[in-house]
Protein backbone atom coordinates (compact mmCIF):
# COMPACT_ATOMS: atom_id res chain seq x y z
CA UNK A 1 0.00 0.00 0.00
CA UNK A 2 0.62 3.45 -0.35
CA UNK A 3 1.21 5.99 2.49
CA UNK A 4 0.54 9.68 2.33
CA UNK A 5 1.15 11.99 5.21
CA UNK A 6 -0.46 15.73 5.85
CA UNK A 7 1.54 18.52 7.20
CA UNK A 8 3.80 17.64 10.44
CA UNK A 9 3.31 14.12 10.29
CA UNK A 10 5.31 14.13 7.15
CA UNK A 11 7.85 15.52 9.09
CA UNK A 12 8.15 12.93 11.45
CA UNK A 13 9.36 10.57 8.46
CA UNK A 14 11.23 13.32 6.83
CA UNK A 15 8.86 12.81 3.57
CA UNK A 16 5.01 12.96 2.60
CA UNK A 17 5.23 9.70 0.99
CA UNK A 18 7.50 6.83 2.98
CA UNK A 19 7.91 3.69 1.16
CA UNK A 20 6.87 0.66 3.89
CA UNK A 21 7.51 -2.84 3.04
CA UNK A 22 3.83 -4.20 4.69
CA UNK A 23 2.76 -6.75 1.60
CA UNK A 24 1.34 -8.92 4.08
CA UNK A 25 -0.25 -6.36 6.06
CA UNK A 26 -4.41 -7.96 5.89
CA UNK A 27 -5.55 -5.03 7.68
CA UNK A 28 -4.74 -1.41 8.05
CA UNK A 29 -3.95 -1.49 11.47
CA UNK A 30 -1.30 -3.97 10.14
CA UNK A 31 0.00 -1.41 7.71
CA UNK A 32 0.05 1.11 10.31
CA UNK A 33 2.37 -1.06 12.84
CA UNK A 34 4.64 -1.57 9.82
CA UNK A 35 4.58 2.39 8.52
CA UNK A 36 5.25 3.07 12.74
CA UNK A 37 7.66 0.36 13.68
CA UNK A 38 9.76 2.19 10.44
CA UNK A 39 9.09 5.56 11.83
CA UNK A 40 9.29 5.65 15.68
CA UNK A 41 9.27 9.15 15.58
CA UNK A 42 5.84 9.72 13.84
CA UNK A 43 4.40 6.43 16.32
CA UNK A 44 5.22 9.20 19.40
CA UNK A 45 3.33 11.94 17.11
CA UNK A 46 -0.57 9.75 16.16
CA UNK A 47 -0.57 7.36 19.10
CA UNK A 48 -1.81 7.86 23.09
CA UNK A 49 -0.16 6.40 26.01
CA UNK A 50 -2.18 3.38 25.07
CA UNK A 51 -0.89 2.99 22.03
CA UNK A 52 -4.48 3.67 20.18
CA UNK A 53 -5.02 6.57 17.43
CA UNK A 54 -5.18 9.70 19.14
CA UNK A 55 -8.68 11.57 18.59
CA UNK A 56 -7.11 14.24 16.10
CA UNK A 57 -5.82 12.23 13.94
CA UNK A 58 -7.62 10.77 10.53
CA UNK A 59 -6.72 7.57 8.94
CA UNK A 60 -8.38 7.33 5.44
CA UNK A 61 -8.25 4.54 2.91
CA UNK A 62 -8.87 4.95 -0.65
CA UNK A 63 -9.99 8.45 0.75
CA UNK A 64 -12.84 7.27 3.19
CA UNK A 65 -12.20 6.99 6.95
CA UNK A 66 -11.56 4.16 8.43
CA UNK A 67 -13.96 4.99 11.43
CA UNK A 68 -16.76 4.80 8.53
CA UNK A 69 -15.66 1.28 7.88
CA UNK A 70 -14.18 -0.74 10.64
CA UNK A 71 -11.56 0.84 12.02
CA UNK A 72 -8.09 -0.09 12.59
CA UNK A 73 -9.75 -3.73 11.30
CA UNK A 74 -10.55 -2.94 8.03
CA UNK A 75 -9.16 -5.15 5.29
CA UNK A 76 -6.14 -3.81 2.98
CA UNK A 77 -4.75 -4.32 -0.39
CA UNK A 78 -1.51 -3.83 -1.89
CA UNK A 79 -2.39 -1.28 -4.20
CA UNK A 80 -4.86 0.73 -1.51
CA UNK A 81 -3.89 4.18 -0.85
CA UNK A 82 -3.72 5.21 3.52
CA UNK A 83 -2.96 8.84 4.69
CA UNK A 84 -3.16 10.15 7.99
CA UNK A 85 -3.81 13.91 8.47
CA UNK A 86 -3.72 15.90 11.76
CA UNK A 87 -5.97 19.52 11.83
CA UNK A 88 -4.39 22.29 11.34
CA UNK A 89 -4.24 26.02 12.87
CA UNK A 90 -2.49 28.67 11.37
CA UNK A 91 -4.26 31.67 10.15
CA UNK B 1 -37.23 40.43 -6.12
CA UNK B 2 -37.08 43.33 -8.93
CA UNK B 3 -33.35 44.60 -7.66
CA UNK B 4 -35.14 47.93 -7.65
CA UNK B 5 -33.45 48.49 -4.21
CA UNK B 6 -30.22 48.60 -5.90
CA UNK B 7 -29.42 52.34 -6.88
CA UNK B 8 -26.98 53.44 -9.91
CA UNK B 9 -24.36 53.58 -8.18
CA UNK B 10 -24.63 49.96 -7.33
CA UNK B 11 -25.81 48.47 -10.47
CA UNK B 12 -22.56 49.60 -11.78
CA UNK B 13 -20.30 48.19 -9.06
CA UNK B 14 -21.62 45.32 -9.23
CA UNK B 15 -22.65 45.29 -12.98
CA UNK B 16 -20.54 41.90 -13.62
CA UNK B 17 -22.54 40.14 -10.52
CA UNK B 18 -25.82 41.45 -11.72
CA UNK B 19 -25.57 40.08 -15.22
CA UNK B 20 -24.68 36.64 -13.81
CA UNK B 21 -27.73 34.02 -13.57
CA UNK B 22 -26.91 32.74 -10.27
CA UNK B 23 -26.30 36.20 -8.54
CA UNK B 24 -28.41 38.64 -10.24
CA UNK B 25 -30.20 41.36 -8.83
CA UNK B 26 -31.66 39.42 -6.10
CA UNK B 27 -28.47 37.85 -5.23
CA UNK B 28 -26.43 41.37 -5.14
CA UNK B 29 -29.29 42.19 -2.43
CA UNK B 30 -29.19 39.38 -0.46
CA UNK B 31 -25.38 40.33 -0.11
CA UNK B 32 -26.07 43.81 0.59
CA UNK B 33 -28.19 42.79 3.35
CA UNK B 34 -26.03 40.18 4.53
CA UNK B 35 -23.93 40.19 7.35
CA UNK B 36 -20.09 38.10 7.78
CA UNK B 37 -18.16 38.03 11.02
CA UNK B 38 -14.62 37.39 9.92
CA UNK B 39 -12.61 35.85 13.19
CA UNK B 40 -8.95 37.18 12.53
CA UNK B 41 -7.59 39.65 9.83
CA UNK B 42 -4.66 37.96 9.34
CA UNK B 43 -3.23 36.23 6.58
CA UNK B 44 -6.43 34.02 5.95
CA UNK B 45 -8.51 37.25 7.23
CA UNK B 46 -7.26 39.44 4.79
CA UNK B 47 -8.38 38.14 1.52
CA UNK B 48 -11.36 37.16 3.18
CA UNK B 49 -12.22 41.29 4.25
CA UNK B 50 -11.16 42.09 1.19
CA UNK B 51 -13.04 39.86 -1.37
CA UNK B 52 -16.10 40.11 0.84
CA UNK B 53 -16.04 43.83 1.10
CA UNK B 54 -15.73 44.20 -2.62
CA UNK B 55 -18.73 41.72 -3.07
CA UNK B 56 -20.83 44.33 -1.09
CA UNK B 57 -21.39 42.16 2.20
CA UNK B 58 -23.59 44.70 4.09
CA UNK B 59 -22.57 44.02 7.65
CA UNK B 60 -18.65 43.07 7.78
CA UNK B 61 -17.44 42.56 11.52
CA UNK B 62 -13.70 41.95 11.81
CA UNK B 63 -12.51 40.59 15.38
CA UNK B 64 -8.92 40.16 16.16
CA UNK B 65 -7.17 41.64 19.75
CA UNK B 66 -3.64 42.10 17.74
CA UNK B 67 -1.45 44.96 16.28
CA UNK B 68 0.18 44.75 12.71
CA UNK B 69 4.03 43.23 13.01
CA UNK B 70 5.98 44.46 10.16
CA UNK B 71 6.80 40.30 9.60
CA UNK B 72 2.72 39.96 9.07
CA UNK B 73 2.81 42.18 6.07
CA UNK B 74 4.61 39.20 3.47
CA UNK B 75 1.21 37.46 3.71
CA UNK B 76 -0.95 39.66 5.67
CA UNK B 77 -2.40 41.95 2.49
CA UNK B 78 -4.95 43.79 4.22
CA UNK B 79 -2.65 45.69 5.86
CA UNK B 80 -0.11 48.40 4.86
CA UNK B 81 3.42 48.86 6.37
CA UNK B 82 2.47 52.86 7.80
CA UNK B 83 -0.41 49.99 10.09
CA UNK B 84 2.59 48.90 11.84
CA UNK B 85 1.53 48.92 15.41
CA UNK B 86 -2.04 49.94 14.77
CA UNK B 87 -4.64 46.91 16.01
CA UNK B 88 -5.77 44.42 12.97
CA UNK B 89 -9.27 45.13 13.34
CA UNK B 90 -8.97 48.76 13.04
CA UNK B 91 -6.39 48.73 10.07
CA UNK B 92 -8.64 46.39 8.30
CA UNK B 93 -11.76 48.47 8.79
CA UNK B 94 -9.88 51.35 7.42
CA UNK B 95 -9.73 49.16 4.40
CA UNK B 96 -13.19 48.55 3.51
CA UNK B 97 -14.05 51.74 3.82
CA UNK B 98 -12.03 52.93 1.41
CA UNK B 99 -12.92 50.02 -0.66
CA UNK B 100 -16.83 50.39 -0.32
CA UNK B 101 -18.89 52.60 1.57
CA UNK B 102 -22.07 50.42 0.62
CA UNK B 103 -20.40 47.90 3.40
CA UNK B 104 -20.56 48.68 7.44
CA UNK B 105 -17.74 47.32 8.60
CA UNK B 106 -17.27 46.99 12.32
CA UNK B 107 -14.34 46.09 14.10
CA UNK B 108 -14.44 44.31 17.13
CA UNK B 109 -10.92 45.06 19.10
CA UNK B 110 -11.29 41.96 21.05
CA UNK B 111 -9.95 37.93 21.29
CA UNK B 112 -12.77 35.62 21.21
CA UNK B 113 -13.61 33.96 24.14
CA UNK B 114 -16.10 31.91 25.81
CA UNK B 115 -17.89 35.23 27.34
CA UNK B 116 -18.18 37.40 23.99
CA UNK B 117 -18.70 34.38 21.73
CA UNK B 118 -22.36 33.74 21.63
CA UNK B 119 -22.98 37.57 21.10
CA UNK B 120 -20.36 38.27 18.47
CA UNK B 121 -21.19 34.99 16.35
CA UNK B 122 -24.64 34.71 16.87
CA UNK B 123 -25.03 38.51 15.19
CA UNK B 124 -24.22 37.14 12.36
CA UNK B 125 -25.55 36.03 9.44
CA UNK B 126 -21.93 33.52 8.77
CA UNK B 127 -18.94 33.07 10.53
CA UNK B 128 -15.40 32.57 8.41
CA UNK B 129 -13.02 31.05 10.72
CA UNK B 130 -9.33 32.65 9.76
CA UNK B 131 -8.18 32.05 13.40
CA UNK B 132 -4.29 30.86 14.19
CA UNK B 133 -5.06 28.85 17.11
CA UNK B 134 -6.87 25.54 17.93
CA UNK B 135 -9.00 27.03 20.85
CA UNK B 136 -10.74 29.59 18.97
CA UNK B 137 -11.45 27.38 16.44
CA UNK B 138 -12.92 24.91 18.72
CA UNK B 139 -14.60 27.94 20.14
CA UNK B 140 -15.87 29.05 16.57
CA UNK B 141 -17.15 25.50 15.71
CA UNK B 142 -19.53 24.89 18.93
CA UNK B 143 -20.76 28.35 18.97
CA UNK B 144 -21.61 28.76 15.41
CA UNK B 145 -23.23 25.32 15.91
CA UNK B 146 -25.38 26.58 19.41
CA UNK B 147 -26.26 29.70 17.71
CA UNK B 148 -27.20 27.70 14.05
CA UNK B 149 -24.79 29.66 12.13
CA UNK B 150 -22.71 28.57 9.22
CA UNK B 151 -18.83 28.63 9.33
CA UNK B 152 -16.52 29.07 6.59
CA UNK B 153 -13.68 27.13 7.81
CA UNK B 154 -9.67 27.43 6.71
CA UNK B 155 -6.56 26.57 8.15
CA UNK B 156 -2.60 26.69 7.33
CA UNK B 157 0.78 25.07 7.92
CA UNK B 158 3.91 25.91 5.92
CA UNK B 159 2.89 25.00 2.25
CA UNK B 160 -0.54 23.12 3.07
CA UNK B 161 -4.14 24.47 3.55
CA UNK B 162 -7.24 22.66 4.58
CA UNK B 163 -10.93 24.29 4.22
CA UNK B 164 -14.21 23.16 4.76
CA UNK B 165 -17.54 24.30 5.40
CA UNK B 166 -20.06 23.84 8.59
CA UNK B 167 -23.64 24.23 8.04
CA UNK B 168 -26.08 24.03 11.12
CA UNK B 169 -27.44 20.75 9.59
CA UNK B 170 -24.08 19.11 8.48
CA UNK B 171 -21.32 17.52 10.26
CA UNK B 172 -19.10 19.98 12.54
CA UNK B 173 -15.29 20.25 13.20
CA UNK B 174 -15.46 17.79 15.88
CA UNK B 175 -16.91 15.11 13.44
CA UNK B 176 -13.29 15.34 11.79
CA UNK B 177 -11.33 15.90 14.75
CA UNK B 178 -12.71 15.41 17.56
CA UNK B 179 -10.08 17.39 19.95
CA UNK B 180 -7.39 20.12 19.88
CA UNK B 181 -4.12 18.55 19.75
CA UNK B 182 -2.55 19.90 22.70
CA UNK B 183 -0.81 23.76 23.09
CA UNK B 184 2.34 24.00 21.41
CA UNK B 185 2.12 20.00 20.21
CA UNK B 186 1.60 21.49 16.29
CA UNK B 187 4.38 24.11 15.77
CA UNK B 188 2.60 27.54 14.37
CA UNK B 189 3.65 29.73 12.19
CA UNK B 190 5.79 31.95 13.90
CA UNK B 191 8.60 28.94 14.62
CA UNK B 192 7.60 27.29 11.67
CA UNK B 193 6.78 29.88 8.63
CA UNK B 194 4.34 29.51 6.15
CA UNK B 195 4.81 30.67 2.70
CA UNK B 196 3.41 34.18 2.01
CA UNK B 197 0.43 33.69 -0.41
CA UNK B 198 -0.85 30.60 1.12
CA UNK B 199 -3.24 32.01 3.17
CA UNK B 200 -4.65 34.04 -0.18
CA UNK B 201 -5.11 30.91 -1.60
CA UNK B 202 -7.43 29.97 0.93
CA UNK B 203 -8.96 32.56 2.74
CA UNK B 204 -10.13 32.75 -1.36
CA UNK B 205 -11.43 29.52 -0.74
CA UNK B 206 -13.06 30.97 2.63
CA UNK B 207 -14.22 34.21 0.55
CA UNK B 208 -16.23 31.86 -2.23
CA UNK B 209 -18.08 29.80 0.17
CA UNK B 210 -18.78 32.76 2.22
CA UNK B 211 -20.11 34.57 -0.89
CA UNK B 212 -22.40 31.46 -1.78
CA UNK B 213 -23.45 30.64 1.93
CA UNK B 214 -24.71 34.40 1.76
CA UNK B 215 -26.24 33.82 -1.83
CA UNK B 216 -27.69 30.35 -0.75
CA UNK B 217 -26.19 29.22 -4.37
CA UNK B 218 -23.88 26.31 -5.85
CA UNK B 219 -22.70 23.69 -3.86
CA UNK B 220 -20.74 24.37 -0.57
CA UNK B 221 -17.78 22.05 0.77
CA UNK B 222 -20.22 20.97 3.63
CA UNK B 223 -19.14 17.64 4.23
CA UNK B 224 -15.94 17.16 2.31
CA UNK B 225 -12.54 18.74 3.51
CA UNK B 226 -10.31 20.16 0.89
CA UNK B 227 -6.53 19.79 1.10
CA UNK B 228 -4.01 22.03 -0.96
CA UNK B 229 -0.51 21.20 -1.32
CA UNK B 230 1.26 24.77 -2.71
CA UNK B 231 4.24 22.70 -3.25
CA UNK B 232 2.78 19.79 -5.30
CA UNK B 233 -0.34 22.19 -7.03
CA UNK B 234 -2.85 19.61 -5.40
CA UNK B 235 -5.73 19.69 -4.19
CA UNK B 236 -7.94 16.82 -3.10
CA UNK B 237 -11.05 16.34 -1.45
CA UNK B 238 -12.02 13.91 1.47
CA UNK B 239 -16.03 13.39 2.80
CA UNK B 240 -16.65 13.11 6.21
CA UNK B 241 -20.00 12.48 7.92
CA UNK B 242 -22.04 13.48 11.04
CA UNK B 243 -20.79 11.50 13.82
CA UNK B 244 -24.03 10.48 15.92
CA UNK B 245 -21.59 10.27 18.91
CA UNK B 246 -19.91 14.05 18.08
CA UNK B 247 -20.51 15.67 22.03
CA UNK B 248 -21.65 19.23 19.61
CA UNK B 249 -23.61 18.28 17.04
CA UNK B 250 -24.38 14.53 17.72
CA UNK B 251 -27.16 12.59 19.11
CA UNK B 252 -26.58 13.93 22.71
CA UNK B 253 -25.32 17.22 21.74
CA UNK B 254 -24.58 19.72 24.49
CA UNK B 255 -26.87 22.92 25.05
CA UNK B 256 -23.64 25.25 26.03
CA UNK B 257 -20.34 25.89 25.78
CA UNK B 258 -20.20 25.94 29.90
CA UNK B 259 -16.92 23.64 31.15
CA UNK B 260 -15.16 23.36 27.97
CA UNK B 261 -11.27 24.61 28.72
CA UNK B 262 -10.62 25.91 25.07
CA UNK B 263 -7.26 26.15 26.67
CA UNK B 264 -6.11 22.82 26.27
CA UNK B 265 -7.33 20.46 24.11
CA UNK B 266 -10.67 22.02 24.15
CA UNK B 267 -12.33 18.14 25.25
CA UNK B 268 -15.90 18.47 25.91
CA UNK B 269 -16.15 16.13 29.02
CA UNK B 270 -19.42 14.40 29.50
CA UNK B 271 -20.97 13.72 33.19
Amino acid sequence: MNWKLFADLAEATGESEPEVDAADAATVGEALDALLDAHPALAARVLDDDGDLRGHINLLRNGRDIREGEGLATPVDEDDELALFPPVSGG
Amino acid sequence: MTGLALDSTQLDRYSRHIILDEVGPAGQQALLEGSALVVGAGGLGSPVIQYLAAAGVGRLGVADDDEVERSNLQRQIVHADADVGRPKAESAAEYVRRLNPDVDVEPHETWLDAGNAEDLIGGYDIVVDASDNFGTRYLVNDVARLTDTPVAHGSIYKFEGQATTLRPDGPCYRCLFPEAPEPGEIPDCASTGVLGVLPGTVGCIQATEAVKLLLEAGEVLDGRLLFYDAMDMTFETVPYRRNPECPVCGDEAIDSIEGIDYDHGCSVTAD
